[in-house]
């Protein structure tokens, strides 16, 4: 099976589109997480310099614990991790899922990277830095001198029993806080949020990307298509036809020039091989015209009979000579589109049955039967069509089984005429039929003798038809019937 | 009957000439457009046969000269070239008949006769011979009173062996006269036909036995008894 080019266009943009809609999906979803880690380390921050600065000793910690994990959108307080020590080391605060291995932990503590704004802390203006060690190895603080150093919370992440987790830090000279919580809650969050907006979200970008798809594949495939359109313009009657490539785009440009160039060969080749059968047909004629009435006079000057009888068979062979020229030279004038027709009412019926009657007394051992539209008429060539019919009849009548028959019917249909030639024959391969309207093909005798002819007549008879604007088709039939259909608009 | 024949192929003019002279008409030759132009405004002629492809003026432009010139003489066209068109533009341009080469001087014959009958306002509708007689308007055939109906194939195969009496004519002139000459020339219907023709005058005159008035010339074709 093939795809055909537009669909794969078609599957090739969508993939495209969506891969890209696909990535920006992803960066979103990496970027908003970013930013709502930040939100949540500054919140951490926050809550760790409320701890640190105003030591809630006299609040239940119970309490305490559940409003920091409301401020920083806990749902369970297995997620939060706080410590307050007084800066002597002595714990204020501590939750219960403290753990103590964590203030072992030596953590990658940078500061925050937004200071902290709001009012200094109230203990002071200096800012310690906050581990195990004794704060009495900090230098003394320089009290009012100078501009004050800013108190900057620090952040650090670690990871405990599989989750991620978040933690900030302040120190004050009195306090230090410790305030960490479980990142996992605020993806969660996040995760549902944007659940939510994937499911507006996919749906519309599909569509988008379908549309986008189907506009892009249109609009490549309507150069295509318009090529296509003036490419069926272009038949053997008007070679000389050339593809305008204005205003198309300079790719189209260059398949059009290479399309018309080999236009322009295909009319020069077939230009001369019609002027050659054309001038043939026509050279042979003058001499075969000598012949014809050198022997005709020779036969009626001759007193021998013998004689006589020699000159009439040359006679007869220079007529099938003849026959044959001309038929060559109505085909060269019809493949260059020039079979001339005079126009005028040809009575089918008066045609139809002088054939069908010289039919039956060639085929006098077959059944010929005729059903024939009384008046039936059309408007063409009456030299023509008569050549037509009677290449057809005497084709039924030379492939006609021994004991066979031939049928003609004609009426008149859709505004035209309709013409049927039937007769039975030997089995015809489908090979044959397939080649039935070639030039000099022709069909093995049914007799086991060289059947006469030289299969032209079947190729003249189609162009004929066509000329006249109709049509000469083999119609599907047995294997051992012949059925041609005849088809004349009319006029 | 006086006919103009312009030809500029000296070997058909030369047969046409003499197998014209010997079915009794007198013929003048001319082999360029020019002379032929003038010659056919004389007086005179019954006919003109006229071929296409001439030297000096070509033969459609000789008819419609002639024919502005007033000059109603009927012309039979004789052509090798594409025929079809030529056809056309010579009916077109008046003339009577005509005729593609390769032709039999018989069938020419039978033409001129043709158009001869018909300026003679077609008086003559019977044709007689050998006791037999040929109604060309009721297409009958009748011999001593009694008569019978011809098709139209029998009717044009007897007409044209009765013109000339005594005369073979081939198998393919009586084809091309009485099929046309696109009929396939390899099929025996001038035997079946003549076959037909003669049990249809035995027939009429009651002599089954006695020999048809149609001969059989052995491998030559057919011709009318003469008397």
């Amino acid at each position: 099976m093939t795809i055909s080019f537009r669909t794969r266009l078609f599957v090739m943009a969508a993939l495209i589109v969506g891969t890209v809609l696909a990535v920006v999906l992803t960066l979103g979803w990496t970027s908003l997480l970013r930013n709502e880690i930040d939100r949540l380390d500054e919140r951490l921050c926050m809550e760790a310099r409320r701890l640190a600065t105003q030591p809630p000793l006299a609040e239940d910690p119970r309490r305490l614990e559940a409003d920091v994990r409301l401020r920083l959108r806990l749902p369970s307080s297995d997620d939060l991790q706080l410590r307050l020590e007084r800066g002597d080391g002595t714990v204020l605060l501590q939750s219960a899922r403290w753990n103590p291995a964590l203030a072992a932990q030596a953590l990658d503590w940078r500061p925050s990277p937004r200071p902290e704004a709001g009012p200094p802390p109230r203990e002071g203006l200096e800012r310690r830095g906050w581990d195990r060690g004794p704060p009495d190895r900090e230098g003394p603080p320089p009290r009012d001198r100078g501009p004050p150093p800013r108190v900057a919370c620090e952040l650090a992440g670690f990871i405990q029993a599989g989750a991620q987790w978040r933690a900030a830090r302040f120190a004050t000279p009195r306090s230090r806080s410790f305030v960490a919580a479980d990142t996992a809650a605020t993806k969660a969050e996040l995760q549902g949020d944007l659940q939510r907006a994937l499911t507006v979200i996919v749906p519309l970008a599909l569509l988008l990307t379908a549309l986008g798809a189907w506009l892009l594949s249109s609009l490549t495939m309507r150069p295509v298509d318009r090529l296509r359109t003036a490419m069926h313009g272009v038949t053997r009657q008007a070679l000389d036809q050339r593809l305008a490539s204005r205003g198309e785009d300079r790719e189209f440009k260059e398949l059009i020039a290479a399309y018309n160039t080999m236009l322009e060969r295909l009319q020069t080749s077939f230009q001369q091989a019609t002027r050659f059968s054309a001038d043939a047909a026509h050279e042979l004629k003058t001499p075969l015209t000598i012949l014809q009435g050198r022997l005709e006079q020779a036969v009626h000057q001759s007193e021998r009979s013998a004689i006589q009888a020699d000159l009439t068979d040359m006679l007869e062979e220079v007529g099938r000579l003849a026959a044959i020229t001309r038929k060559l030279l109505l085909l060269a004038q019809a493949d260059a589109g020039r079979l001339a027709l005079h126009l005028e009412r040809v009575d089918l019926a008066e045609l139809l049955d002088t054939l069908v009657a010289d039919a039956r007394m060639l085929a006098s051992a077959q059944r010929v039967s005729s059903e024939i539209e009384a008046g039936l008429a059309t408007q063409g060539d009456a030299l023509l069509l008569r050549q037509l019919c009677n290449n057809l009849l005497s084709n039924a009548v030379r492939y006609c089984r021994p004991d066979g028959w031939i049928t003609v019917i004609g009426h008149g249909r859709q505004g035209g005429v309709e013409v049927i030639f039937a007769n039975a024959s030997a089995p015809i391969g489908a090979e044959h039929r397939a080649r039935f309207f070639d030039r000099f093909h022709r069909g093995d005798s049914v007799h086991g003798r060289a059947v006469d002819g030289h299969g032209l007549g079947l190729s003249l008879s189609r162009e004929i038809a066509r000329a006249h604007g109709g049509e000469l088709t083999l119609m599907e039939s047995k294997a051992d019937e012949v059925r041609l259909r005849l088809w004349l608009p009319g006029r | 009957m006086k006919v103009l024949l312009v030809e500029d192929e000296q070997k058909i003019a030369d047969f046409v000439c003499s197998g014209l002279a010997a079915r009794g008409l007198q013929v003048t030759h001319c082999a360029d457009g020019n002379t032929g132009f003038a010659t056919a405004q004389q007086a005179g002629f019954d006919a003109i046969v006229l071929d296409l492809m001439l030297p000096g003026r070509d033969g459609l432009s000789v008819l419609a000269g002639l024919r502005a010139a007033g000059v109603t003489t009927p012309v039979i066209l004789l052509t090798a070239r594409n025929e079809l068109g030529d056809r056309i533009e010579g009916l077109n341009l008046g003339a009577d008949d005509y005729m593609a080469k390769p032709f039999y001087v018989e069938e020419l014959h039978a033409r001129l006769q043709a158009l001869r009958r018909r300026l003679a306002g077609e008086r003559q509708n019977l044709l007689q011979a050998g006791g037999y007689t040929l109604d060309r308007i009721q297409r009958q055939v009748g011999w001593r009173g009694a008569s019978t109906e011809l098709t139209a194939r029998e009717y044009s195969l007897l007409a044209l062996l009765m013109r000339s009496p005594g005369q073979v004519s081939t198998r393919s002139q009586i084809l091309e006269h009485v099929w046309g000459y696109d009929f396939d020339p390899s099929t025996n219907v001038v035997d079946v036909c003549v076959k037909r023709l003669r049990a249809k005058l035995a027939e009429l005159d009651g002599q089954r036995d006695a020999p048809s008035p149609i001969e059989s010339v052995r491998g030559a074709g057919y011709r009318f008894r003469s008397e």
